[in-house]
Protein backbone atom coordinates (compact mmCIF):
# COMPACT_ATOMS: atom_id res chain seq x y z
CA UNK A 1 0.00 0.00 0.00
CA UNK A 2 1.11 3.58 -0.63
CA UNK A 3 -0.15 6.57 1.30
CA UNK A 4 -1.43 9.68 -0.50
CA UNK A 5 -1.75 12.49 1.98
CA UNK A 6 -4.61 14.98 1.68
CA UNK A 7 -3.15 18.46 2.17
CA UNK A 8 -6.31 20.49 1.64
CA UNK A 9 -9.50 20.44 -0.38
CA UNK A 10 -8.64 18.76 -3.72
CA UNK A 11 -4.89 18.90 -3.05
CA UNK A 12 -2.85 15.77 -2.30
CA UNK A 13 0.77 14.88 -1.68
CA UNK A 14 2.75 11.78 -2.61
CA UNK A 15 6.20 11.30 -1.08
CA UNK A 16 8.45 9.03 -3.15
CA UNK A 17 11.79 10.02 -1.61
CA UNK A 18 14.23 7.15 -1.47
CA UNK A 19 12.61 5.37 -4.40
CA UNK A 20 14.70 4.56 -7.46
CA UNK A 21 13.58 4.30 -11.09
CA UNK A 22 11.03 3.23 -12.20
CA UNK A 23 9.03 3.35 -8.95
CA UNK A 24 8.48 7.12 -8.59
CA UNK A 25 7.00 7.24 -12.08
CA UNK A 26 4.86 4.13 -11.59
CA UNK A 27 3.56 5.29 -8.22
CA UNK A 28 2.74 8.75 -9.57
CA UNK A 29 0.77 7.29 -12.49
CA UNK A 30 -1.13 5.05 -10.09
CA UNK A 31 -1.85 7.97 -7.75
CA UNK A 32 -3.11 10.17 -10.57
CA UNK A 33 -5.51 7.44 -11.66
CA UNK A 34 -7.04 7.42 -8.20
CA UNK A 35 -7.65 11.19 -8.05
CA UNK A 36 -10.51 13.17 -9.59
CA UNK A 37 -10.88 16.00 -12.06
CA UNK A 38 -9.53 19.31 -10.81
CA UNK A 39 -7.49 17.65 -8.04
CA UNK A 40 -3.85 18.62 -7.72
CA UNK A 41 -1.07 16.16 -6.87
CA UNK A 42 2.19 17.31 -5.31
CA UNK A 43 5.03 14.83 -5.61
CA UNK A 44 8.10 15.08 -3.38
CA UNK A 45 11.11 13.20 -4.73
CA UNK A 46 14.90 13.04 -4.51
CA UNK A 47 15.80 10.85 -7.46
CA UNK A 48 17.22 12.98 -10.31
CA UNK A 49 16.30 10.66 -13.21
CA UNK A 50 12.67 10.71 -12.06
CA UNK A 51 12.73 14.52 -12.04
CA UNK A 52 13.70 14.22 -15.70
CA UNK A 53 11.31 11.41 -16.60
CA UNK A 54 8.07 12.12 -14.75
CA UNK A 55 7.18 15.49 -16.34
CA UNK A 56 7.96 14.10 -19.81
CA UNK A 57 5.93 10.95 -19.19
CA UNK A 58 2.97 12.95 -17.86
CA UNK A 59 3.13 15.42 -20.74
CA UNK A 60 2.90 12.47 -23.16
CA UNK A 61 -0.25 11.41 -21.35
CA UNK A 62 -1.84 14.83 -21.76
CA UNK A 63 -1.15 16.39 -18.37
CA UNK A 64 -0.45 20.11 -18.66
CA UNK A 65 0.95 22.94 -16.55
CA UNK A 66 3.28 20.60 -14.68
CA UNK A 67 5.52 22.57 -12.35
CA UNK A 68 8.92 21.33 -11.16
CA UNK A 69 10.82 23.11 -8.38
CA UNK A 70 13.88 22.38 -6.27
CA UNK A 71 12.73 22.70 -2.67
CA UNK A 72 16.01 21.88 -0.93
CA UNK A 73 19.37 20.42 -1.92
CA UNK A 74 18.65 17.16 -3.72
CA UNK A 75 14.87 17.30 -3.21
CA UNK A 76 12.27 18.41 -5.75
CA UNK A 77 8.53 18.99 -5.88
CA UNK A 78 6.47 18.32 -8.98
CA UNK A 79 2.95 19.75 -9.02
CA UNK A 80 0.46 18.13 -11.40
CA UNK A 81 -3.01 19.58 -11.91
CA UNK A 82 -5.58 17.10 -13.16
CA UNK A 83 -7.71 18.57 -15.87
CA UNK A 84 -11.33 17.60 -16.25
CA UNK A 85 -11.39 13.90 -17.09
CA UNK A 86 -13.12 12.88 -20.30
CA UNK B 1 -5.83 7.86 1.29
CA UNK B 2 -4.37 4.37 0.88
CA UNK B 3 -3.52 3.27 -2.61
CA UNK B 4 -3.12 -0.40 -3.46
CA UNK B 5 0.35 -0.63 -5.02
CA UNK B 6 1.26 -4.13 -3.89
CA UNK B 7 1.94 -5.16 -7.51
CA UNK B 8 4.59 -2.42 -7.64
CA UNK B 9 5.91 -2.68 -4.10
CA UNK B 10 6.79 -6.34 -4.44
CA UNK B 11 9.72 -5.42 -6.66
CA UNK B 12 11.06 -2.50 -4.60
CA UNK B 13 14.48 -3.17 -3.14
CA UNK B 14 15.28 -5.97 -5.60
CA UNK B 15 14.80 -4.38 -9.02
CA UNK B 16 15.58 -1.00 -10.52
CA UNK B 17 16.29 0.74 -13.79
CA UNK B 18 19.41 2.84 -14.25
CA UNK B 19 19.65 6.13 -16.06
CA UNK B 20 20.85 6.34 -19.67
CA UNK B 21 20.75 9.20 -22.19
CA UNK B 22 22.70 11.74 -20.32
CA UNK B 23 23.51 14.32 -21.52
CA UNK B 24 23.77 13.83 -25.29
CA UNK B 25 21.01 11.32 -25.85
CA UNK B 26 22.73 10.05 -28.98
CA UNK B 27 21.29 6.57 -28.54
CA UNK B 28 17.82 7.50 -27.27
CA UNK B 29 17.96 4.94 -24.46
CA UNK B 30 16.11 6.30 -21.42
CA UNK B 31 17.03 3.50 -19.00
CA UNK B 32 19.19 0.46 -18.68
CA UNK B 33 18.42 -2.76 -16.87
CA UNK B 34 21.45 -4.32 -15.18
CA UNK B 35 20.60 -7.95 -14.51
CA UNK B 36 22.64 -9.29 -11.63
CA UNK B 37 24.16 -12.64 -12.49
CA UNK B 38 26.12 -13.58 -9.35
CA UNK B 39 29.53 -14.83 -10.44
CA UNK B 40 28.25 -14.82 -14.03
CA UNK B 41 26.73 -18.28 -13.51
CA UNK B 42 23.54 -19.08 -15.40
CA UNK B 43 21.92 -21.81 -17.43
CA UNK B 44 20.86 -21.82 -21.06
CA UNK B 45 17.17 -21.59 -20.19
CA UNK B 46 17.78 -18.36 -18.28
CA UNK B 47 20.06 -17.08 -21.03
CA UNK B 48 17.38 -17.69 -23.68
CA UNK B 49 14.82 -15.79 -21.62
CA UNK B 50 17.21 -12.86 -21.29
CA UNK B 51 17.67 -13.04 -25.07
CA UNK B 52 13.89 -12.81 -25.43
CA UNK B 53 13.81 -9.83 -23.05
CA UNK B 54 16.47 -8.18 -25.20
CA UNK B 55 14.46 -8.94 -28.32
CA UNK B 56 11.26 -7.55 -26.83
CA UNK B 57 12.51 -4.51 -24.99
CA UNK B 58 16.12 -3.73 -25.91
CA UNK B 59 16.25 -3.63 -29.71
CA UNK B 60 17.59 -7.17 -29.74
CA UNK B 61 20.89 -6.21 -28.10
CA UNK B 62 22.54 -7.05 -24.80
CA UNK B 63 25.94 -6.57 -23.22
CA UNK B 64 28.00 -8.34 -20.58
CA UNK B 65 29.38 -5.89 -18.05
CA UNK B 66 32.77 -6.15 -16.41
CA UNK B 67 31.02 -7.28 -13.21
CA UNK B 68 29.42 -10.31 -14.89
CA UNK B 69 25.97 -8.73 -15.22
CA UNK B 70 23.93 -8.64 -18.42
CA UNK B 71 22.79 -5.15 -19.29
CA UNK B 72 19.89 -4.19 -21.55
CA UNK B 73 19.21 -0.68 -22.81
CA UNK B 74 16.27 1.27 -24.32
CA UNK B 75 14.10 0.14 -21.42
CA UNK B 76 10.90 2.14 -20.96
CA UNK B 77 9.54 2.57 -17.41
CA UNK B 78 6.08 1.51 -18.57
CA UNK B 79 7.44 -1.98 -19.35
CA UNK B 80 9.29 -2.33 -16.06
CA UNK B 81 6.74 -4.41 -14.15
CA UNK B 82 6.41 -6.92 -16.98
CA UNK B 83 10.19 -7.23 -17.22
CA UNK B 84 10.63 -7.52 -13.45
CA UNK B 85 7.98 -10.28 -13.33
CA UNK B 86 9.86 -12.31 -15.92
CA UNK B 87 13.16 -11.77 -14.11
CA UNK B 88 11.59 -12.74 -10.80
CA UNK B 89 10.45 -16.03 -12.34
CA UNK B 90 14.02 -16.63 -13.51
CA UNK B 91 15.43 -15.88 -10.06
CA UNK B 92 17.31 -12.75 -11.07
CA UNK B 93 17.37 -9.23 -9.63
CA UNK B 94 19.19 -6.02 -10.57
CA UNK B 95 21.74 -3.66 -9.10
CA UNK B 96 20.18 -0.51 -7.61
CA UNK B 97 22.20 1.57 -9.99
CA UNK B 98 22.53 4.75 -11.97
CA UNK B 99 20.22 6.95 -9.92
CA UNK B 100 22.46 9.92 -9.19
CA UNK B 101 21.12 10.78 -5.74
CA UNK B 102 22.90 13.85 -4.53
CA UNK B 103 23.72 12.61 -1.04
CA UNK B 104 25.65 9.75 0.48
CA UNK B 105 22.69 7.35 0.56
CA UNK B 106 21.01 4.30 -0.98
CA UNK B 107 24.22 2.36 -1.62
CA UNK B 108 23.76 -1.37 -2.25
CA UNK B 109 25.97 -4.44 -2.55
CA UNK B 110 26.68 -4.84 -6.26
CA UNK B 111 26.76 -8.06 -8.22
CA UNK B 112 29.47 -10.20 -6.65
CA UNK B 113 32.25 -11.00 -9.09
CA UNK B 114 33.72 -14.48 -8.91
CA UNK B 115 36.36 -16.39 -10.85
CA UNK B 116 34.49 -17.54 -13.98
CA UNK B 117 36.00 -21.01 -13.82
CA UNK B 118 35.27 -21.70 -10.15
CA UNK B 119 34.93 -25.38 -9.61
CA UNK B 120 36.33 -26.35 -13.01
CA UNK B 121 39.80 -24.77 -13.08
CA UNK B 122 42.34 -27.57 -13.01
CA UNK B 123 44.74 -25.69 -10.71
CA UNK B 124 42.15 -24.11 -8.44
CA UNK B 125 43.06 -23.55 -4.81
CA UNK B 126 39.51 -23.04 -3.57
CA UNK B 127 36.09 -22.99 -5.20
CA UNK B 128 34.53 -19.63 -4.31
CA UNK B 129 31.06 -20.53 -5.60
CA UNK B 130 29.65 -21.50 -2.20
CA UNK B 131 30.71 -18.21 -0.62
CA UNK B 132 29.38 -16.38 -3.69
CA UNK B 133 25.96 -17.98 -3.34
CA UNK B 134 25.71 -17.45 0.40
CA UNK B 135 26.66 -13.78 0.15
CA UNK B 136 24.46 -13.08 -2.88
CA UNK B 137 21.44 -14.73 -1.24
CA UNK B 138 22.08 -12.73 1.93
CA UNK B 139 22.33 -9.30 0.29
CA UNK B 140 19.66 -9.47 -2.41
CA UNK B 141 16.59 -7.59 -1.19
CA UNK B 142 18.03 -7.30 2.33
CA UNK B 143 16.70 -3.98 3.67
CA UNK B 144 19.63 -3.70 6.11
CA UNK B 145 22.00 -3.17 3.17
CA UNK B 146 20.04 -0.95 0.79
CA UNK B 147 20.83 2.40 2.29
CA UNK B 148 24.58 2.28 2.78
CA UNK B 149 26.55 5.50 2.29
CA UNK B 150 27.50 4.25 -1.15
CA UNK B 151 27.68 1.06 -3.20
CA UNK B 152 29.95 -1.81 -2.16
CA UNK B 153 31.76 -4.16 -4.53
CA UNK B 154 32.91 -7.67 -3.62
CA UNK B 155 35.01 -10.12 -5.56
CA UNK B 156 36.01 -13.72 -4.90
CA UNK B 157 38.76 -15.61 -6.65
CA UNK B 158 40.06 -19.06 -5.96
CA UNK B 159 42.33 -19.77 -8.91
CA UNK B 160 45.48 -17.86 -7.92
CA UNK B 161 45.08 -15.29 -10.74
CA UNK B 162 43.51 -11.86 -10.52
CA UNK B 163 40.87 -12.80 -13.06
CA UNK B 164 38.25 -10.83 -11.11
CA UNK B 165 40.26 -7.60 -11.03
CA UNK B 166 40.23 -7.87 -7.26
CA UNK B 167 42.28 -4.71 -6.91
CA UNK B 168 39.40 -2.44 -7.93
CA UNK B 169 36.91 -3.89 -5.45
CA UNK B 170 35.96 -2.57 -2.03
CA UNK B 171 36.65 -6.04 -0.65
CA UNK B 172 38.28 -8.98 -2.40
CA UNK B 173 38.50 -12.54 -1.15
CA UNK B 174 41.54 -14.16 -2.70
CA UNK B 175 42.29 -17.84 -2.11
CA UNK B 176 45.80 -18.50 -0.80
CA UNK B 177 47.77 -21.30 0.76
CA UNK B 178 49.27 -20.70 4.20
CA UNK B 179 51.59 -23.52 5.09
CA UNK B 180 49.36 -26.44 4.05
CA UNK B 181 46.06 -24.75 4.78
CA UNK B 182 43.85 -23.16 2.08
CA UNK B 183 41.83 -20.08 2.95
CA UNK B 184 41.31 -16.50 1.87
CA UNK B 185 43.38 -13.42 2.26
CA UNK B 186 41.68 -10.06 1.83
CA UNK B 187 42.36 -6.97 -0.23
CA UNK B 188 40.36 -3.91 0.74
CA UNK B 189 39.64 -0.35 -0.22
CA UNK B 190 39.92 -0.53 -4.00
CA UNK B 191 38.05 1.76 -6.34
CA UNK B 192 39.39 3.79 -9.19
CA UNK B 193 36.66 6.36 -9.60
CA UNK B 194 37.26 10.01 -8.88
CA UNK B 195 35.73 9.97 -5.38
CA UNK B 196 38.10 10.65 -2.51
CA UNK B 197 40.88 9.80 -1.93
CA UNK B 198 41.11 9.33 -5.71
CA UNK B 199 41.89 6.13 -7.60
CA UNK B 200 43.03 3.38 -5.21
CA UNK B 201 44.07 -0.19 -5.77
CA UNK B 202 42.77 -2.48 -3.03
CA UNK B 203 45.49 -3.09 -0.47
CA UNK B 204 46.34 -6.30 1.33
CA UNK B 205 45.16 -6.30 4.93
CA UNK B 206 47.43 -9.23 5.75
CA UNK B 207 44.86 -11.62 7.18
CA UNK B 208 44.10 -15.28 6.63
CA UNK B 209 40.43 -16.22 6.79
CA UNK B 210 39.36 -19.84 6.99
CA UNK B 211 36.66 -20.68 4.41
CA UNK B 212 34.12 -21.34 7.18
CA UNK B 213 34.69 -17.81 8.56
CA UNK B 214 34.55 -16.02 5.20
CA UNK B 215 30.82 -15.22 5.20
CA UNK B 216 30.82 -13.77 8.72
CA UNK B 217 33.91 -11.72 7.93
CA UNK B 218 32.39 -10.37 4.71
CA UNK B 219 29.20 -9.31 6.46
CA UNK B 220 31.14 -7.71 9.31
CA UNK B 221 33.19 -5.66 6.86
CA UNK B 222 30.21 -4.44 4.86
CA UNK B 223 28.56 -3.52 8.17
CA UNK B 224 31.63 -1.44 9.00
CA UNK B 225 31.14 0.37 5.68
CA UNK B 226 27.42 0.82 6.33
CA UNK B 227 27.86 2.09 9.88
CA UNK B 228 31.07 4.11 9.67
CA UNK B 229 31.63 5.37 6.11
CA UNK B 230 30.78 9.05 5.66
CA UNK B 231 27.16 10.06 5.21
CA UNK B 232 28.13 13.72 5.20
CA UNK B 233 29.75 13.82 1.79
CA UNK B 234 29.14 11.68 -1.28
CA UNK B 235 32.73 12.15 -2.38
CA UNK B 236 33.91 10.61 0.91
CA UNK B 237 31.30 7.88 1.12
CA UNK B 238 33.10 4.97 -0.53
CA UNK B 239 34.78 2.37 1.67
CA UNK B 240 38.21 3.37 0.32
CA UNK B 241 37.91 6.74 2.10
CA UNK B 242 37.09 5.07 5.41
CA UNK B 243 40.14 2.82 5.15
CA UNK B 244 42.27 5.77 4.09
CA UNK B 245 41.24 7.85 7.09
CA UNK B 246 41.12 5.05 9.65
CA UNK B 247 44.26 3.20 8.68
CA UNK B 248 44.72 -0.55 8.84
CA UNK B 249 45.12 -0.82 12.63
CA UNK B 250 41.81 0.85 13.49
CA UNK B 251 40.03 -1.12 10.78
CA UNK B 252 41.37 -4.46 12.05
CA UNK B 253 40.51 -3.55 15.66
CA UNK B 254 36.93 -2.77 14.62
CA UNK B 255 36.71 -5.98 12.64
CA UNK B 256 38.00 -7.93 15.64
CA UNK B 257 35.35 -6.36 17.87
CA UNK B 258 32.63 -7.36 15.43
CA UNK B 259 33.68 -10.96 14.77
CA UNK B 260 35.01 -11.64 18.26
CA UNK B 261 38.51 -12.71 17.26
CA UNK B 262 41.61 -11.37 15.58
CA UNK B 263 42.08 -12.90 12.12
CA UNK B 264 45.26 -14.90 11.63
CA UNK B 265 48.10 -13.11 9.87
CA UNK B 266 49.02 -13.75 6.28
CA UNK B 267 51.92 -11.93 4.69
CA UNK B 268 52.43 -13.88 1.49
CA UNK B 269 51.48 -12.91 -2.04
CA UNK B 270 47.81 -12.68 -2.94
CA UNK B 271 48.26 -13.80 -6.54
CA UNK B 272 50.68 -16.45 -7.69
CA UNK B 273 50.19 -16.27 -11.46
CA UNK B 274 48.69 -14.18 -14.24
CA UNK B 275 45.87 -15.12 -16.56
CA UNK B 276 42.24 -14.55 -17.37
CA UNK B 277 41.19 -18.03 -18.51
CA UNK B 278 41.43 -17.24 -22.22
CA UNK B 279 40.82 -19.63 -25.08
CA UNK B 280 40.30 -23.36 -24.63
CA UNK B 281 41.48 -24.98 -21.42
CA UNK B 282 41.11 -28.41 -19.90
CA UNK B 283 39.03 -28.67 -16.76
CA UNK B 284 39.82 -30.41 -13.51
CA UNK B 285 37.05 -32.85 -14.50
CA UNK B 286 38.82 -35.41 -16.68
CA UNK B 287 37.76 -35.43 -20.33
CA UNK B 288 36.21 -31.96 -20.29
CA UNK B 289 37.35 -28.58 -21.58
CA UNK B 290 35.90 -25.12 -21.26
CA UNK B 291 35.76 -22.74 -24.19
CA UNK B 292 35.98 -19.02 -23.56
CA UNK B 293 34.18 -17.21 -26.41
CA UNK B 294 35.71 -13.75 -26.94
CA UNK B 295 33.14 -11.03 -27.52
CA UNK B 296 35.31 -7.83 -27.39
CA UNK B 297 33.13 -5.37 -25.52
CA UNK B 298 30.70 -8.07 -24.47
CA UNK B 299 27.88 -7.33 -26.88
CA UNK B 300 25.66 -9.81 -28.62
CA UNK B 301 22.31 -9.87 -30.35
CA UNK B 302 19.33 -11.94 -29.24
CA UNK B 303 19.94 -14.30 -32.13
CA UNK B 304 23.59 -14.73 -31.13
CA UNK B 305 22.54 -15.43 -27.55
CA UNK B 306 20.12 -18.09 -28.71
CA UNK B 307 22.78 -19.73 -30.87
CA UNK B 308 25.25 -19.73 -27.94
CA UNK B 309 22.59 -21.33 -25.72
CA UNK B 310 21.90 -23.98 -28.37
CA UNK B 311 25.61 -24.78 -28.70
CA UNK B 312 26.02 -24.99 -24.91
CA UNK B 313 23.12 -27.43 -24.77
CA UNK B 314 24.48 -29.52 -27.62
CA UNK B 315 28.16 -29.58 -26.67
CA UNK B 316 28.25 -28.59 -22.99
CA UNK B 317 26.10 -29.25 -19.93
CA UNK B 318 23.49 -26.52 -20.48
CA UNK B 319 25.36 -24.03 -18.30
CA UNK B 320 27.13 -20.80 -19.18
CA UNK B 321 29.51 -18.47 -17.38
CA UNK B 322 30.02 -14.77 -18.00
CA UNK B 323 33.52 -13.50 -17.41
CA UNK B 324 34.65 -10.21 -15.82
CA UNK B 325 36.33 -9.49 -19.17
CA UNK B 326 32.96 -9.41 -20.97
CA UNK B 327 33.25 -12.87 -22.53
CA UNK B 328 31.23 -16.07 -22.23
CA UNK B 329 32.45 -19.52 -21.23
CA UNK B 330 30.87 -22.79 -22.33
CA UNK B 331 31.99 -25.39 -19.77
CA UNK B 332 31.96 -29.19 -19.81
CA UNK B 333 32.79 -29.55 -23.50
CA UNK B 334 33.78 -33.02 -24.68
CA UNK B 335 34.21 -32.26 -28.39
CA UNK B 336 36.14 -29.03 -28.36
CA UNK B 337 37.24 -29.08 -32.00
CA UNK B 338 33.68 -29.56 -33.24
CA UNK B 339 32.37 -26.83 -30.96
CA UNK B 340 35.13 -24.44 -32.05
CA UNK B 341 34.14 -25.05 -35.68
CA UNK B 342 30.46 -24.58 -34.91
CA UNK B 343 31.20 -21.33 -33.05
CA UNK B 344 33.14 -20.04 -36.06
CA UNK B 345 30.26 -21.07 -38.36
CA UNK B 346 27.94 -19.07 -36.12
CA UNK B 347 30.06 -15.94 -36.51
CA UNK B 348 32.17 -16.05 -33.34
CA UNK B 349 35.84 -15.42 -34.08
CA UNK B 350 37.72 -17.96 -31.98
CA UNK B 351 41.23 -17.35 -33.25
CA UNK B 352 43.41 -14.36 -32.55
CA UNK B 353 45.58 -12.73 -29.96
CA UNK B 354 44.93 -12.73 -26.21
CA UNK B 355 43.81 -9.13 -26.65
CA UNK B 356 40.57 -10.52 -28.05
CA UNK B 357 39.82 -12.03 -24.61
CA UNK B 358 41.35 -9.45 -22.30
CA UNK B 359 40.42 -6.08 -23.80
CA UNK B 360 37.28 -4.26 -22.79
CA UNK B 361 35.05 -1.34 -23.73
CA UNK B 362 32.52 0.41 -21.49
CA UNK B 363 28.78 0.82 -22.11
CA UNK B 364 29.18 4.06 -24.02
CA UNK B 365 27.85 2.48 -27.21
CA UNK B 366 24.48 2.56 -25.46
CA UNK B 367 24.44 5.03 -22.57
CA UNK B 368 24.36 8.20 -24.62
CA UNK B 369 27.27 10.02 -22.99
CA UNK B 370 29.71 9.91 -25.87
CA UNK B 371 30.03 10.58 -29.58
CA UNK B 372 31.21 7.99 -32.09
CA UNK B 373 33.42 6.06 -32.13
CA UNK B 374 32.09 4.61 -28.87
CA UNK B 375 34.28 2.50 -26.61
CA UNK B 376 33.25 -1.00 -27.69
CA UNK B 377 33.46 -0.18 -31.40
CA UNK B 378 36.84 1.41 -30.92
CA UNK B 379 38.16 -1.53 -28.88
CA UNK B 380 37.16 -3.97 -31.61
CA UNK B 381 38.63 -1.79 -34.34
CA UNK B 382 41.95 -1.50 -32.50
CA UNK B 383 42.21 -5.24 -31.76
CA UNK B 384 41.29 -6.18 -35.35
CA UNK B 385 43.86 -3.68 -36.63
CA UNK B 386 46.68 -4.85 -34.36
CA UNK B 387 46.09 -8.48 -35.32
CA UNK B 388 46.45 -7.52 -38.99
CA UNK B 389 49.53 -5.37 -38.40
CA UNK B 390 51.53 -7.50 -35.97
CA UNK B 391 52.47 -11.11 -35.42
CA UNK B 392 49.99 -12.71 -32.99
CA UNK B 393 52.77 -14.40 -31.02
CA UNK B 394 54.49 -11.05 -30.52
CA UNK B 395 51.26 -9.45 -29.37
CA UNK B 396 50.73 -12.23 -26.84
CA UNK B 397 54.29 -12.01 -25.55
CA UNK B 398 53.86 -8.27 -25.02
CA UNK B 399 51.22 -9.23 -22.36
CA UNK B 400 48.92 -6.24 -22.52
CA UNK B 401 45.26 -5.34 -22.36
CA UNK B 402 43.37 -2.40 -23.80
CA UNK B 403 40.60 -0.88 -21.66
CA UNK B 404 38.51 1.92 -23.10
CA UNK B 405 36.06 4.13 -21.25
CA UNK B 406 34.08 6.57 -23.35
CA UNK B 407 33.77 9.23 -20.66
CA UNK B 408 35.69 10.34 -17.58
CA UNK B 409 33.57 8.08 -15.34
CA UNK B 410 36.18 5.41 -16.01
CA UNK B 411 33.68 2.51 -15.95
CA UNK B 412 36.22 0.26 -17.65
CA UNK B 413 39.00 0.94 -15.16
CA UNK B 414 41.37 2.19 -17.85
CA UNK B 415 43.93 3.09 -15.17
CA UNK B 416 44.78 -0.57 -14.64
CA UNK B 417 45.35 -1.54 -18.27
CA UNK B 418 48.68 -1.46 -20.01
CA UNK B 419 46.93 0.70 -22.62
CA UNK B 420 44.04 2.68 -21.15
CA UNK B 421 41.87 5.21 -22.94
CA UNK B 422 39.67 7.66 -21.08
CA UNK B 423 37.19 9.43 -23.31
CA UNK B 424 36.30 13.09 -23.18
CA UNK B 425 34.27 15.37 -25.38
CA UNK B 426 36.22 18.34 -26.66
CA UNK B 427 34.78 21.15 -28.73
CA UNK B 428 36.23 21.41 -32.23
CA UNK B 429 34.84 24.37 -34.19
CA UNK B 430 31.96 24.51 -31.72
CA UNK B 431 30.95 20.86 -32.08
CA UNK B 432 31.64 18.21 -29.42
CA UNK B 433 34.07 15.61 -30.75
CA UNK B 434 35.15 12.38 -29.11
CA UNK B 435 38.73 12.49 -27.85
CA UNK B 436 40.72 10.18 -25.61
CA UNK B 437 43.40 10.53 -22.98
CA UNK B 438 46.06 7.85 -23.38
CA UNK B 439 47.29 6.13 -20.24
CA UNK B 440 50.19 3.70 -20.41
CA UNK B 441 51.82 1.23 -18.07
CA UNK B 442 48.97 0.21 -15.80
CA UNK B 443 48.34 -3.40 -14.92
CA UNK B 444 47.39 -5.92 -12.29
CA UNK B 445 47.95 -9.53 -11.38
CA UNK B 446 51.18 -10.51 -9.65
CA UNK B 447 52.48 -6.94 -10.14
CA UNK B 448 50.43 -3.77 -9.77
CA UNK B 449 50.74 -0.39 -11.39
CA UNK B 450 48.49 2.51 -12.28
CA UNK B 451 48.68 3.90 -15.79
CA UNK B 452 50.48 7.14 -16.51
CA UNK B 453 48.70 9.85 -18.46
CA UNK B 454 50.89 10.30 -21.50
CA UNK B 455 48.79 12.27 -23.97
CA UNK B 456 45.48 14.09 -23.59
CA UNK B 457 42.70 15.05 -25.99
CA UNK B 458 43.82 12.74 -28.80
CA UNK B 459 41.15 12.84 -31.53
CA UNK B 460 39.41 9.45 -31.69
CA UNK B 461 40.38 8.90 -35.32
CA UNK B 462 44.08 9.09 -34.38
CA UNK B 463 44.00 6.52 -31.57
CA UNK B 464 44.64 3.46 -33.73
CA UNK B 465 47.74 4.98 -35.31
CA UNK B 466 49.03 6.07 -31.87
CA UNK B 467 48.81 2.51 -30.59
CA UNK B 468 50.30 1.06 -33.75
CA UNK B 469 53.20 3.49 -33.43
CA UNK B 470 53.75 2.63 -29.78
CA UNK B 471 53.90 -1.08 -30.58
CA UNK B 472 56.23 -0.62 -33.53
CA UNK B 473 58.61 1.27 -31.26
CA UNK B 474 58.17 -1.25 -28.45
CA UNK B 475 59.03 -4.21 -30.67
CA UNK B 476 62.05 -2.29 -31.97
CA UNK B 477 63.35 -0.93 -28.65
CA UNK B 478 62.33 -3.47 -26.02
CA UNK B 479 64.78 -5.50 -24.02
CA UNK B 480 64.62 -9.28 -24.26
CA UNK B 481 61.37 -10.66 -22.80
CA UNK B 482 60.32 -7.19 -21.64
CA UNK B 483 56.53 -6.82 -21.58
CA UNK B 484 54.80 -3.72 -22.88
CA UNK B 485 54.04 -2.64 -19.32
CA UNK B 486 57.64 -2.99 -18.22
CA UNK B 487 58.75 -1.11 -21.31
CA UNK B 488 56.29 1.74 -20.74
CA UNK B 489 57.27 2.04 -17.10
CA UNK B 490 60.97 2.10 -18.01
CA UNK B 491 60.53 4.88 -20.57
CA UNK B 492 60.33 8.55 -19.76
CA UNK B 493 57.21 10.55 -20.48
CA UNK B 494 58.99 12.24 -23.36
CA UNK B 495 60.09 8.89 -24.82
CA UNK B 496 56.55 7.58 -24.70
CA UNK B 497 55.12 10.69 -26.33
CA UNK B 498 57.69 10.31 -29.07
CA UNK B 499 56.90 6.59 -29.49
CA UNK B 500 53.19 7.34 -29.92
CA UNK B 501 53.62 9.28 -33.10
CA UNK B 502 54.47 7.82 -36.48
CA UNK B 503 56.69 9.90 -38.75
CA UNK B 504 54.44 12.28 -40.69
CA UNK B 505 51.45 11.73 -38.39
Amino acid sequence: MTNIQRISEKRYSLDVRGQVCPYPELLVLRALQSLSSNDILEIVLDNPPSVRDIPASLAKRGYQEINVSLISKGTWKIIVPIAKRQ
Amino acid sequence: MQLNTDDINRFIGRFSLGRDSNPLNVTGSPHFLRIKIPGGLLDTKQFRRIAELARGYSRGQAEITNRQDIQLHWIDAKDALDIFSIMDEMGFTTDMCGQGFSGARYGDARNIVCCPVSGIDRNELLNGAALLKKLSDFFIGNPDFQDMPRKFKFSISGCGCDCTRAVINDLAFVAVKKNEEIGYTLLAGGGIGASLPGPQLAKPIYVFIKPEDAFTTAVAIIEIHRDYSSRESKSKARFKWLLHTWGLKKFLNTLEEKVGKRPEKYEGAAFIKNGEHEGVQSQKQKGYDYINVPLIGGTFTSDEMISLANLADEYGNGKLRLTPTQNLIIPYVEKKDTLLRRLEENGFQMRGSKLRWTSMGCASDFCGKTKTPHAKDLTKKIVDGLEKQFNIKWLNEAEFRIYISGCPNNCCANLIAEIGLAGKLAKVNGDPKQTYTLLLGGGFGTKLSLGRRVEVDVPAEKISSRIKSLLMNYFKEKEASETLREFCNRCTQEDLKHFLTLPGD
